[in-house]
This record gives structure tokens, C-alpha cells and sequence, in this order.
């Protein structure tokens, strides 16, 4: 499991995210819901490494690892599908998966099954698989910056706003797609703006606001919170 | 031969000397822009590790008394720990720094370089020696075999380069921390120990140039100024960052100076380097193969 006690992060003198506490149990996929700038993407920055806490603790199955670098935290089984994707443009869709598996590149027969089972979840990739991964659009491309993050075989696997800027069928696909990672047992943290699609694959959720944490519940806790709805439903 | 033949001689044997040219030209340019893309330091010393690997096989060659091959191997070998050492020790320390901090070093790195070498092997012009000099004609060209072992071994090397960065996961990793040094921690990549190696075959490269074309030219410790120079516009004009650039960069600005040279003037030729620039830019701003943002 997952579990970020007090966790703090400054940028220059205002904290960004402050005294968060989050907690993903084995198997659970976990909301994140808040606005732009609400502070998720810096709570994923800071777990998988990119950005390092000012305070605060994450433990991973019991594990201290805060502060580890960016790549340490993937061999510790944390993959970050980041906002933006942050792809290699110019390799191949192929050659961006593969490097998805670079902590396991000694291991090809493996890398190679990965690989196929991206295909399965995202059979478009497989087509594209020779083309640079920047020609490819919007919608393609996140599903090459999921697959990616796949190949890493997380244990906790941080989704930050994948749907952003897609057209609604291909959200739709996504989302499915991501369901389907959860059933295979990984642990996902998602950050979400479209909140409704987001809570109906979820177990739980957390709503941030100004880099706190101020409600936590169950799926249908949420749902059912005039809060939520108002400010994330739209009801 | 009648006219014709005197002007397409002399063309051809242009063209022939621009080729030889263009292959020390693209193996430092290379080495300088996969420095650039990996850790975004246009690096000055570029020029002075390729002088130093100069003088590394000369003195192999004229003190530990060493034949060519080895000595060239020996440079090699030498410069990659070289760079191994600046990259440790000069910009890794600095790679926090804002950018303009890492480009004074390299220039500090240039000037060191420059006067170790004046104080070890002196001012003086010096000649390396090769068992390469007897020329060989072909047709009613003549070429040294010096200068064809500059073609062939830069061509060969380019290749092996390529197919390093193209079918090797190290290879791979190397161009993804280019194109997304953040997207490259995330999936695991080492940045600073690429950085390492990256700086390395850089350094080794140059080298490699250096003990090619040195027989053909002479060693002298301020050799490597007028080589960074042709290798920062080769890889402005092909592209900051781009190997394809770097390498057709380095063969376009040779040729543009050998023809240009035969029919204009000698003199004009460092000219030529530079109006060839600003002529590509001009139609290309961000280089021949500009790499997407």
C-alpha cells in the first residue's frame, strides 16, 4: 500500500501542497479531485520523485521513500504517467514503450510480453508502433504515455490528468482502459477533472483544494456529497 | 586534356578535398551536438579535447614510440577518461546552475587545456607523423592515403555511432534524455550517468578526428579554436541537438569552403563558412533538421 503522511512541498515561500495525507490500499484506485493548479500534479511530482517534499513522509508496502530520485522510485515499482506525457517525440511509439521497461531492459523476453500487453489494452499503438510518438495525436499519445508507464510493471501506477484535451469517445477509452489496469490488481492514483467518469471506476477519492486535503470518501460518499456536486459534478 | 577536363578535374579533386574535410568536421560536430543534446551546454572545450587528442598520439607516437594504430587508440582511450573527468568534475558539480554557469566553465576547461598543452609540448607548430603519406592517383585526382583513411574511418565510425544510439537501449536512452530529460527519469534512466558517457564518446570522437586529419595538417596548441568554431556553426546550421544536422552540417559547410575557395579565393574561405550559415538560416531558422519542441 501507499500511505503520504504530512506531506508538504514549497516552490519559493508558498507551499504548493500542505500536511497532505493520502493513503492507497493494494488493489484500490484512488481519486484525486481539485482544479487546476489545486496542487495534484505537484503530489505526483513529489511521488514518483521529479519534485522533492519539504516535509512529510511516503512509505510504498512499508518502505520509506521519500525524496528518492525520479529514477530510483521507478525500480521501487512507482510509475508516473506525468501531465504534458513528457514523451520522446522523435523515437518510435515502440521505442518509447520499450524505454518504459529501461530498469528492466536485461530481462527482453519480458520486456516483449509487456510490450504485447500494452498492444492488447491499446490496439491502435500497435499499428503505430513504427511512427515517431509525436506524430501521433492527442488521444494516441496519451495512450503511448500510459502504455510507458506500464511497461515499468508499477506496483502504483500515478495517472495525472489523462484525459486532458481528448475528444470524448477516445476519454472514454482511456478510462476503460485504466479500469482495466486496476483489475489486473495495480494500484492507481488519478487525477481527474472530468469528475463524474473518473469516481465511477473509482474505490475512493480526495478532494484537494489549495494544496489540502479537505474531504476524503468512498466512491459513493462523494457522489452523493452536495460539495462534490457542486463544485465537481456539476448537479 | 582539353579545357573541360582541366575545370572538372579540378572540381572533382575540390569535391575530394571537401569530403575529407567534411569528415573531421562531422565526426567533432558530432560529439559536440550530442553534448548539446543531452546536457544542453553548448561545451567550448570541445575543440581542446580534440586538440589534446592530437598531442596525446603524438606523443605516443614520437616519445613511447608507438605506430599509428595504436597511438590513434591510445588518444582515444586517453580523451574518453578525459571526459569521463570533466564531465565529474566541471559540469556535473554544476548542473543545478543556470546554463550560463556551465558554459563559462567550458570555456575555463578551453583555456586550461590550451595552456597545459603549451606548457607540455610548447608554442611551436609540431608534425605528427603517419605511415600514410604516399599519394595515390585516381584518374587525374590525387589523394593521400591519409586522406582516404580520414573518409573511411569517419564513415565507419558515423555508422557504428548510429547503430549504437539506433538498436542498443543505452543508444536509446541517450536520445531520450535528449528529447525529454524529465520523461527520461520517469521511466528510470540515469540522466547524469548518461551524461557520463555522453561526454565521453564525445571527448573520444574528437579525439579520433584529431589523430586522423593531424598528419595533414600540424599540431600546434591552439588547433582546436578554429575547429570549435566550424563546429558551432555546423551545428547551428544542421540543427541544434540533430545528428543527421550535424553530420550533413559538417560535409555542406567543407565542400561550400573547398569550392568556394578553388573559385573565389583561399582567402575567403573562413568567410564562406559563415555566409553559408547565415544563407541556411535565413531560409531555416532553426536549423536544417530542427528538432520539434
Amino acid at each position: 500500500m501507499l500511505r503520504v503522511s504530512e506531506l508538504t512541498v514549497r516552490y519559493g515561500p508558498n507551499p504548493a501542497v500542505q500536511g497532505v495525507n493520502i493513503t492507497v490500499d493494494n488493489g484500490e484506485l484512488v481519486v484525486l479531485l481539485g482544479a487546476n493548479g489545486a496542487g495534484k500534479s505537484t503530489i505526483f511530482r513529489t511521488l514518483s520523485g521529479l519534485t522533492r517534499p519539504t516535509a512529510g513522509r511516503i512509505e510504498l508496502f512499508g518502505k520509506d521513500v521519500t525524496g528518492l530520485a525520479a529514477h530510483r522510485a521507478v525500480r521501487e515499482g512507482i510509475a508516473h504517467c506525468p501531465e504534458g506525457r513528457m514523451l520522446f517525440p522523435q523515437l518510435s511509439v515502440q521505442k518509447n514503450l520499450l524505454l518504459g521497461a529501461y530498469t528492466e531492459r536485461r530481462d527482453k523476453r519480458a520486456m516483449q510480453a509487456r510490450l504485447e500487453q500494452v498492444f492488447e489494452l491499446f490496439p491502435v499503438l500497435r499499428d503505430k508502433q513504427h511512427a515517431p510518438a509525436g506524430s501521433l495525436s492527442g488521444g494516441q499519445q496519451q495512450m503511448v504515455a500510459i502504455g510507458r508507464a506500464l511497461m515499468a510493471n508499477p506496483r502504483l501506477l500515478l495517472l495525472d490528468e489523462p484525459s486532458l484535451g481528448l475528444a470524448p469517445l477516445v476519454v472514454e477509452q482511456v478510462l476503460e482502459a485504466i479500469r482495466r489496469i486496476h483489475e489486473t490488481g495495480v494500484m492507481v492514483l488519478l487525477a481527474e477533472q472530468n469528475a463524474r467518469a473518473a469516481l465511477e471506476i473509482a474505490d475512493r477519492g480526495y478532494v484537494i483544494e489549495n494544496g489540502r486535503v479537505v474531504m476524503e470518501g468512498t466512491r459513493d460518499e462523494l457522489l452523493r456529497s452536495p460539495r462534490v456536486q457542486e463544485a465537481y459534478l456539476g448537479v | 586534356m582539353d579545357e573541360w577536363g582541366v575545370a572538372m578535374t579540378l572540381l572533382l579533386q575540390e569535391i575530394l578535398n571537401g569530403i575529407v574535410v567534411g569528415s573531421i568536421y562531422s565526426l567533432v560536430a558530432l560529439g559536440l551536438t550530442l553534448v548539446y543534446g543531452v546536457m544542453e551546454i553548448p561545451n567550448f572545450a570541445h575543440g581542446h579535447l580534440y586538440m589534446l587528442g592530437a598531442y596525446i598520439a603524438f606523443f605516443l607516437l614520437t616519445s613511447a614510440h608507438f605506430s599509428y594504430w595504436p597511438a590513434l587508440l591510445g588518444a582515444v582511450v586517453v580523451l574518453v577518461v578525459v571526459g569521463l573527468l570533466v564531465e565529474r568534475l566541471v559540469f556535473n558539480p554544476l548542473r543545478k546552475a543556470p546554463q550560463v554557469n556551465a558554459m563559462i566553465a567550458s570555456v575555463g576547461v578551453m583555456l586550461f587545456l590550451e595552456a597545459l598543452a603549451q606548457a607540455i609540448w610548447g608554442p611551436n607548430y609540431l608534425q605528427m607523423p603517419t605511415p600514410y603519406g604516399n599519394v595515390l592517383h585516381i584518374g587525374a585526382l590525387s589523394v593521400t592515403q591519409q586522406q582516404l583513411l580520414v573518409v573511411v574511418a569517419a564513415i565507419v565510425m558515423m555508422v557504428l555511432l548510429n547503430l549504437f544510439l539506433k538498436r542498443t537501449m543505452i543508444g536509446a536512452a541517450i536520445e531520450a534524455v535528449a528529447q525529454h530529460r524529465e520523461g527520461a527519469l520517469l521511466v528510470g534512466i540515469p540522466s547524469g550517468r548518461i551524461a557520463m558517457l555522453t561526454f565521453a564518446i564525445a571527448s573520444g570522437l574528437a579525439a579520433l578526428a584529431a589523430v586522423l586529419v593531424t598528419p595533414i595538417n600540424l599540431l600546434f596548441p591552439a588547433m582546436g579554436t578554429m575547429v570549435i568554431m566550424k563546429a558551432f556553426v555546423i551545428i547551428v546550421l544542421g540543427g541544434m541537438g540533430s545528428i543527421p544536422g550535424a553530420i550533413l552540417g559538417g560535409y555542406i559547410l567543407a565542400l561550400a569552403e573547398s569550392i568556394g575557395g578553388a573559385y573565389i579565393s583561399t582567402n575567403y574561405q573562413d568567410l564562406i563558412a559563415f555566409a553559408v550559415l547565415v544563407l541556411i538560416l535565413s531560409i531555416r531558422p532553426a536549423g536544417l533538421f530542427a528538432r520539434r519542441a
